[in-house]
């Protein structure tokens, strides 16, 4: 082992960090993203000639994701628009639409032909629905009258990776249509999504969930699968799968107290502050061109997404694509809790200062050549630095402001129940102060659901306060975050006349949770020590949701800290070894077999909502145990992923903790699946239908 | 030996490298109509042939055949036997021809068509108003489409047999009909979309949706434009009788030949079809004339017209008498049976022979051929399906077997499903069937198609024992029987009709159980019975429509058998919000408005995501419902909520106010909504003060429907501040009781504070510090003042602060030396330490030095 290359100590610190596991492959999710390519270049084909096109901007981020506007370019789109209320100029005979079947999006689209009709231009329009067609766009499309010029088709977008563990939908909404509006629709798509996925790679052997909503998609999802597999063009349908142990269910509803507290992590920081819309972070344009221009190359790939039609912001500011794929540094950073990227960012500035040092030994052609070959790898590194050290310059004035450090408080205070009077007034001190209602309405809701219920009196000022300072028109999102789906804003105790189900709902057992599933860690030790448990994400809180997904996947993990105990021993271990030992490596233990909630039953029975567990069989081969038998066997034989699905949307944060529990273990990936990224930020605004901004102090300055 | 040997039938090309064979598949004397009298369309794959009589001609009347008063069109299978006759009542038919699945589309001048099945049912479609008016003067029928030229000479395209909508191709600009035209599919074009081609003048437009492009051509015009079976090719006959062939994007000429040069030809060319991809068969009244790629002919007479079919690997041809099949000889079957062939398949089959013989050449045969003896078996195999006779398929294939059992280790896959497929092949073949398909095309079309072309042909029996034999799902014929099945049993007396459903139905069930068609559509058959009329059978046999697994079947046609309760749960049940909408929408529209909220309504919980939806769609669509179905449920929150909404997107402030009151009624009619109806009498109070605000400044300043916070901030940044002062009290809480809540007076302040150093009112602000104890404290000005770049600005706020935080707070405005100072005062030694260590340079780091030496 003598030619081992030496590596530099900071190397070998950063490897535990890093996602990508050397011995075990990740589902190839990829495959995903080719499909919806493909299907997209198959859309266009079908249209011939020249075309515009006319995009829903809701499906631009997501498009952006998949293709780039070369591609459409190359496939006959000459002008590409946004689908906007107002005239269309289209000098193409096709016109092409790409929306989701939204009413709003479909009167548009009517307008626009009508207009045409009048102004006697002659188009061809064909309609593509994402992800399938619906009758309300036939009926709509009917009622004003130009169903008959329109070719209506589909264009099924279903998961999107948007890194290799992670795959989402993009539907941005997906909370608000589900809780608030009770429209079920992104229910059946997530469905449809999951069996094709099942397609890919195989039917899940077994299905654990919570939640009434979780509950349903599972049943749709194990009910529709015989009808599925009768056209056997997917036989992997037929089987079940190897690679996938199990698919874990979550809705969102299950836990609305992690998305409510502010997100500690570079990347979960970034999307609460700046705001990350499907992967895209838009930052000055300083900061993303390099300063010397003289290597281009070096410059990350931007804007994949069409450019807006008008931007009229004072900075200019450009979109950056925020993927690990060409920017290592980033999948070092964006699971670290934000402070320790400060200190991640100057580790790797030394380091990188030290490569470009190495031309300085380099003495032979041969040397020199190497270095030179080097050069490009470190330059482009050199300019993720720059960005990053950037970006974080950006956060940093945000979490030192009063009211950041203020709302951090209280959460961290509600989280351990501690003087709710008080923090219950610093809300409202945070309301006179100004602060962003979307900060002052989150509070509010955590102090709620933890707590059972503010005191009516109280809440009744409270709610005054709200809507004095911020408008009136905020009524209808107070009602709403109360009405019995959400639960999230209630009066303690409750109005006599109040249904059962939102009595049922607003029990959340949070307290008894908190000891049974460990969720706060008290006093804790220097963050690096807590580096091992997912607590470590939220800085001492562990999300419910990861912590319920761990009763499935990582039982040990729930109970006590995997590194607690053998922490100290490997300690000692190192110490007589003489070797420093590296913060946050874990040591792995083997993953257990999945066996559904096995031990947390009392736990999870406690929450809200429906429980599920279905051992999945293979349609016609129903036979009695014999496939749980093997599904036992599993894991012990080779490494497995289990996909952990969230409805109604995840957080960064989340996400960050699913791999963190992932790296504790040997045996298992997480594949997170999720309808879309959410914040506690986009949650409050989907809620308040973007009424929220106007509210808020930011956009009064403007 | 009575069986000939296949070579007989072969003819030689090019000087003998290339045969061509024409072979009977059946005899067909007297079976069909005289060819010459009728219009003819043919379906490819060993399809039947339709006919109409040709009105355009004369005929003898009572000349044998039976009368043609009104129009009619017969269908034969291609053994001649009559499959279906009917009637045509429409207009004037332009056009009939096949599509892929066997179905034959009528196509009249109206720009009506019709997709009729072997059974005489058939579907309807238009064109469109347009085409009605225009007229349909010709059409072109492909497998999955068809272009119809109008009135106006312009081209429509219809994709697919759905009855999608016409797509108008480019405008090729003609002013009259051209002499001839075709099309290409367009899987078969390189763009992916139909290619039409007309003879115009003495050239040929191509056109497509894109555009009409000239051809520059001077040869024509043509009388005949016949593409190849791939498309790729196209063979011409111009007026003079001279037939081209070129590529199909006209760049280059592949044969030239003249056809009035060949002996025996009189009168009109017939028709000019592709045999296979590589020679064109023209054919006369009496006389066929094949034109190989070399200019090369063979020819065969007749007794009267014939009608070719092209086929993609060679031509069917019905004569008075026989119905052939002319095919380019396949190189196996070359290779095996040419006249001294020496390719290792001909000398097994020889060694095979001579093993029969039992003479021992046969060893010394094999052995000669060893290395080779795979290929020789696989082509021998290849070579059996390319036969028509069973004898030679199995001396054929016995040589393979032969061959095989000097092979170590071969792979007998192919030898087995070449058995298989012969005998599915000969089954299909036999007269009473009469569907007269090759091996190639066999594997072209598909099994599960050749399944499908016989249960439309009510061969159920036949078609399940082939597809249990090719072990492929039952399914698809169990349905169609079903189907057949209900619709024969449709003609029984009333009376007993009802013993009779039930007889049917069990059938229909034992019949399912037994042969295991789990995957059957129960309510594809249930809506059979529905259309025929059987809704007893239909709906009591919900045992048919309780089978069906798959809701999105199930529910629409539960809808139109007025099933609306059961089939909106099922609907809900299912989980696809598209399917619960299509309830919805269809109910919406057929029912009373009060019937319709009811059926909703009562449905308890379980249609609560079907109500759900219909909110979601009545907010965007139609509010007046949304309204009525608020009212007549008593819901007076959501009317409140939607009056809201309503108010959100007015922008004229009188309506604006009434709804906001509106909203305030259906709150007050609710006890429990005493707040929310407070609220929106303060938001109605509101808005009337800040109407009164906008008058005051003469519209210059907008204060309508900003909250209250901001109609300070505007009155104090506009120097209003009395109206800000009148603001505070009038929206002041009245309750005095409250002692730790901030209250109005705080948020004013706040809201002044930061208004003031919006302006930069210095000396107001220090009014405003001073007109009060503040009840926020200095600190707040300070650290927003600070926050906002005014360091300076801040520091006189300082000294008003609380003793203990002075220190900090200066450092803060960037003060050290009254940082500094304040530690001495307070005599905080430590403090002034801590600083001295973080202070920016070294001149403040002296002067603190100077303070603390002077501290002691």
């Amino acid at each position: 082992m003598a030619a081992v290359p030496s590596t530099s100590p900071d190397d070998e610190q950063s490897t535990p960090t890093r996602p990508q596991d050397e011995d075990e492959p990740l589902l190839d999710v990829s495959v995903l993203k080719e499909t919806a390519r493909k299907a997209l270049i198959d859309a266009l084909n079908s249209v011939n000639g020249a075309k515009t096109l006319v995009l829903d901007s809701s499906l631009a981020g997501p498009l952006g994701l998949v293709t780039e506007v070369a591609l459409l370019k190359h496939h006959g789109v000459d002008k590409m628009f946004w689908l906007e209320p107002g005239p269309l100029t289209a000098t193409t005979t096709n016109v092409v639409y790409l929306c989701r079947p939204k009413i709003g999006y479909v009167k548009t689209i009517a307008d626009q032909i009508k207009r045409h009709a009048r102004e006697s231009q002659r188009h061809t329009y064909t309609l593509f629905l994402v992800p399938r067609a619906s009758t309300l766009v036939t009926r709509i499309l009917e009622e004003e009258g130009v169903l008959g010029d329109v070719t209506l088709a589909t264009y099924n977008l279903q998961f999107i990776p948007i890194a290799d563990d992670v795959i989402s939908l993009e539907h941005d909404n997906a909370f608000k249509e589900i809780w608030a509006d009770g429209d079920e629709t992104i229910v059946y798509n997530s469905m449809q999504a999951l069996t094709t996925l099942q397609s890919h790679f195989g039917i899940f052997p077994r299905i654990v969930g919570k939640g009434d909503y979780a509950a349903r998609l599972a049943h749709l999802v194990t009910k529709n699968l015989p009808t599925t597999s009768v056209d056997n063009s997917t036989s992997l349908l037929r089987s079940l799968s190897e690679k996938m142990d199990c698919l874990v269910v979550l809705d969102r509803r299950v836990d609305l107290v992690t998305p409510l507290l502010t997100q500690l992590t570079y990347e979960g920081l970034t999307d609460e502050l700046i705001g990350i819309k499907n992967s895209h972070v838009e930052l000055p344009v300083s900061l993303l061109n390099p300063p010397n221009a003289q290597n281009p190359p070096s410059a990350p790939s931007t804007s994949s997404a069409p450019p807006p039609a008008s931007s009229l912001t004072k900075e200019k500011k450009r979109k950056h694509h925020l993927t690990t794929a060409t920017d290592p540094l980033f999948a070092e950073l964006r699971d670290l809790n934000f402070s320790a990227v400060g200190r991640k960012l100057n580790q790797v500035a030394r380091r990188l200062d030290e490569d470009y040092k190495l031309r300085h030994q380099a003495k032979t052609v041969a040397q020199l050549r190497d270095f030179v070959g080097k050069l490009g790898g470190l330059q482009t590194e050199h300019q993720a630095l720059r960005l990053h050290t950037g970006l974080s310059e950006l956060l940093v004035p945000h979490t030192r402001t009063d009211i950041f450090n203020k709302a951090l408080e209280i959460q961290q205070n509600l989280l351990a129940s501690y003087d709710v009077n008080g923090q219950v007034a610093a809300i409202e001190e945070l309301v006179a102060q100004g602060a962003d209602m979307q900060i002052v309405l989150r509070l509010l809701c955590l102090a709620s659901i933890l707590t059972g219920g503010i005191k009516a009196k109280t809440l009744e000022n409270l709610k005054r306060e709200i809507l004095q300072a911020y408008g009136y028109n905020h009524l209808p999102l107070l009602l709403t975050l109360a009405s019995p789906s959400l639960a999230a804003l209630l009066p303690n105790p409750l109005p006599a006349s109040a249904s059962t189900a939102l009595a049922g709902a607003s029990k959340f057992p949070y307290t008894t949770l908190r000891k049974s599933l460990r969720l706060l860690i008290e006093d804790p030790d220097p963050l690096e020590e807590l580096e091992n448990d997912i607590s470590y994400v939220y800085s001492g809180y562990a999300p419910i949701s990861v912590r319920l997904v761990q009763c499935v996947a990582q039982k040990g993990g729930v109970i006590s800290n995997p590194a607690g105990e053998k922490d100290k021993k490997i300690a000692a271990s190192d110490q007589s070894s003489g070797r420093t030992r590296v913060p946050g490596e874990v040591p792995k233990v083997q993953a257990h077999p999945i066996v559904g909630w096995k031990g947390f039953e009392d736990v999870v029975a406690s929450i809200p909502g429906e429980t599920v567990d279905i051992v999945q069989k293979v349609p016609g081969v129903s036979e009695s145990g014999v496939p749980t038998v093997s599904t036992l066997m599993l894991p012990k034989e080779r490494p497995t992923t289990t996909v952990v699905f969230f409805l109604g949307g995840c957080t960064y944060t989340e996400i960050a903790a699913l791999r963190w529990v992932g790296r504790q273990n040997i045996g298992r990936k997480f594949l997170i699946a999720t309808t879309g990224i959410i914040s506690g930020v986009s949650m409050m605004e989907s809620l308040a239908d973007t009424e929220l901004a106007s509210g808020t102090s930011k956009d009064a300055a403007s | 030996m009575d069986v000939e040997h296949p070579t007989t039938t072969w003819e030689a090309l090019q000087d003998g490298n290339v045969f061509y064979r024409k072979q009977q598949v059946y005899s067909i004397p007297g079976k069909l109509p005289h060819f010459g009298d009728f219009v003819v369309s043919g379906c490819r794959y060993g399809g039947p042939i339709a006919l109409m009589r040709d009105t355009s001609k004369v005929t003898v009347l009572g000349g044998g055949s039976t009368a043609f008063a009104k129009a009619q069109i017969q269908v034969y299978s291609a053994a001649g036997e009559g499959l279906l006759l009917f009637s045509w009542d429409q207009g004037k038919i332009v056009r009939f021809g096949w599509t892929g699945d066997e179905r034959l589309v009528v196509l009249n001048e109206e720009g009506t068509y019709r997709l009729y099945d072997l059974q005489g049912d058939y579907q309807q479609y238009s064109l469109g108003s347009d085409a009605a008016e225009l007229g349909v003067i010709d059409a072109r029928i492909h497998e999955n489409g068809l272009v119809a030229l109008t009135g106006s000479l312009s081209l429509l395209e219809v994709k697919g047999w759905e009855g999608g909508k016409p797509l108008t191709l480019a405008n090729p600009g003609i002013s009259q009909p051209p002499y001839s035209w075709t099309v290409i599919p367009p899987d078969l074009t390189v763009s992916r979309h139909v290619e039409v081609l007309l003879s115009v003048d003495s050239t040929v437009y191509s056109v497509d949706n894109l555009e009409s492009t000239d051809q520059r051509l001077s040869r024509g015009p043509f009388s005949h434009l016949a593409p190849s079976p791939n498309g790729k090719n196209l063979a011409l006959l111009t007026s003079s009788g001279a037939l081209w062939v070129v590529s199909s994007d006209f760049q280059r000429s592949l044969a030239d030949y003249d056809t009035t040069k060949a002996i025996g030809v009189s009168g009109q060319v017939r028709q000019v079809e592709w045999c296979g991809n590589d020679a064109v068969l023209v054919t006369w009244d009496t006389m066929a004339l094949l034109v190989g790629p070399f200019g090369d002919t063979l020819q065969w007479f007749y007794a009267g017209p014939t009608f070719v079919i092209t086929e993609s690997d060679g031509v069917r041809l019905m004569s008075p008498d026989t119905c052939e099949f002319l095919q380019k000889v396949p190189t196996s079957s070359v290779a095996v049976f040419r006249p001294g062939s020496t390719s290792p398949s001909a000398i097994l089959y020889d060694a095979w022979e001579q093993f029969i013989k039992r003479s021992p050449k046969a060893d010394e045969s094999i052995r000669s051929i060893r290395p080779e003896l795979a290929t020789a078996v696989n082509q021998c195999i290849d070579a059996a399906g390319m036969e028509w006779s069973p004898y030679w398929q199995r001396r054929l294939l016995n040589a393979a077997k032969f061959g095989k059992a000097f092979i170590d280790l071969y792979n007998s896959t192919d030898f087995v499903d070449m058995g298989q497929t012969l005998k599915v092949l000969n089954a299909v073949r036999f007269y009473e069937i009469g569907i007269p398909i090759t091996y190639t095309q066999y594997t072209q079309l598909s099994p599960a198609q050749l399944i499908a072309r016989l249960t439309s042909r009510n061969l159920h029996l036949l078609a399940l024992r082939i597809s249990s034999f090719l072990g492929l799902p039952s399914s698809a014929v169990l349905k169609h029987w079903a189907c057949a099945k209900i619709a024969r049993s449709k003609s029984t007396a009333t009376a007993d009709s009802e013993l009779e459903d039930d007889v049917v139905c069990r059938s229909i069930v034992e019949k399912f159980e037994k042969l295991g068609g789990a995957s059957v559509s129960y309510a594809e058959i249930a809506r059979k019975a529905w259309e025929i009329g059987r809704t007893d059978l239909a709906t009591k046999a919900s045992a048919l429509l309780d089978h069906e697994p798959r809701p999105s079947d199930q529910v629409p046609l539960l809808l139109s058998m007025k099933e609306d309760k059961l089939a909106l749960s099922k609907a809900v049940e299912s989980g696809d919000t598209d399917l619960v909408y299509h309830v919805l929408l269809h109910l919406q529209k057929r029912m009373a408005l009060g019937n319709f909220f009811r059926l909703i309504e009562e449905g308890g919980p379980n249609l609560a995501p079907a109500r759900n939806l219909l909110q979601v769609y009545a907010r965007e669509q139609n509010r007046d419902m949304l309204r009525d179905f608020y009212y007549s449920d008593d819901r007076r929150v959501e009317s409140a909520v939607l009056s809201l909404s309503e108010a959100a997107s007015m922008s004229d402030p009188t309506s604006k106010i009434s709804a906001v009151k509106a909203a305030q009624k259906f709150f007050s009619e609710d006890k429990e909504r005493t707040f929310e109806a407070k609220m929106m009498e303060e938001s109605a109070r509101l808005l009337t003060f800040q109407q009164q605000l906008e008058k005051e400044t003469d519209g210059k300043t907008s204060f309508f429907g900003q909250s209250i916070n901001e109609t300070l901030r505007t009155c104090l940044i506009n120097g209003m501040s009395k109206r800000a002062d009148k603001l505070k009290s009038d929206f002041k809480i009245p309750d005095k009781r409250r002692l730790i809540y901030v209250s109005m007076l705080e948020r004013f302040w706040y809201v002044k504070l930061y208004a003031l150093t919006e302006i930069h009112d210095w000396d107001g602000l220090d009014a405003f510090a001073r007109s009060k104890r503040s009840p926020i404290g200095y600190q707040a000005f300070v650290k927003h003042l600070v926050e906002k770049g005014y360091h300076k600005e801040a520091i006189p706020y300082v000294a008003r602060c609380d003793a203990n935080k002075r220190v900090d707070l200066y450092v803060l405005c960037g003060d050290w030396r009254q940082a500094g100072k304040e530690c001495k005062d307070r005599g905080d030694k430590a403090k002034l330490e801590e600083l001295r260590g973080k202070c920016p340079n070294s001149l403040i780091a002296r002067e603190l030095e100077t303070l603390a030496s002077s501290m002691k």
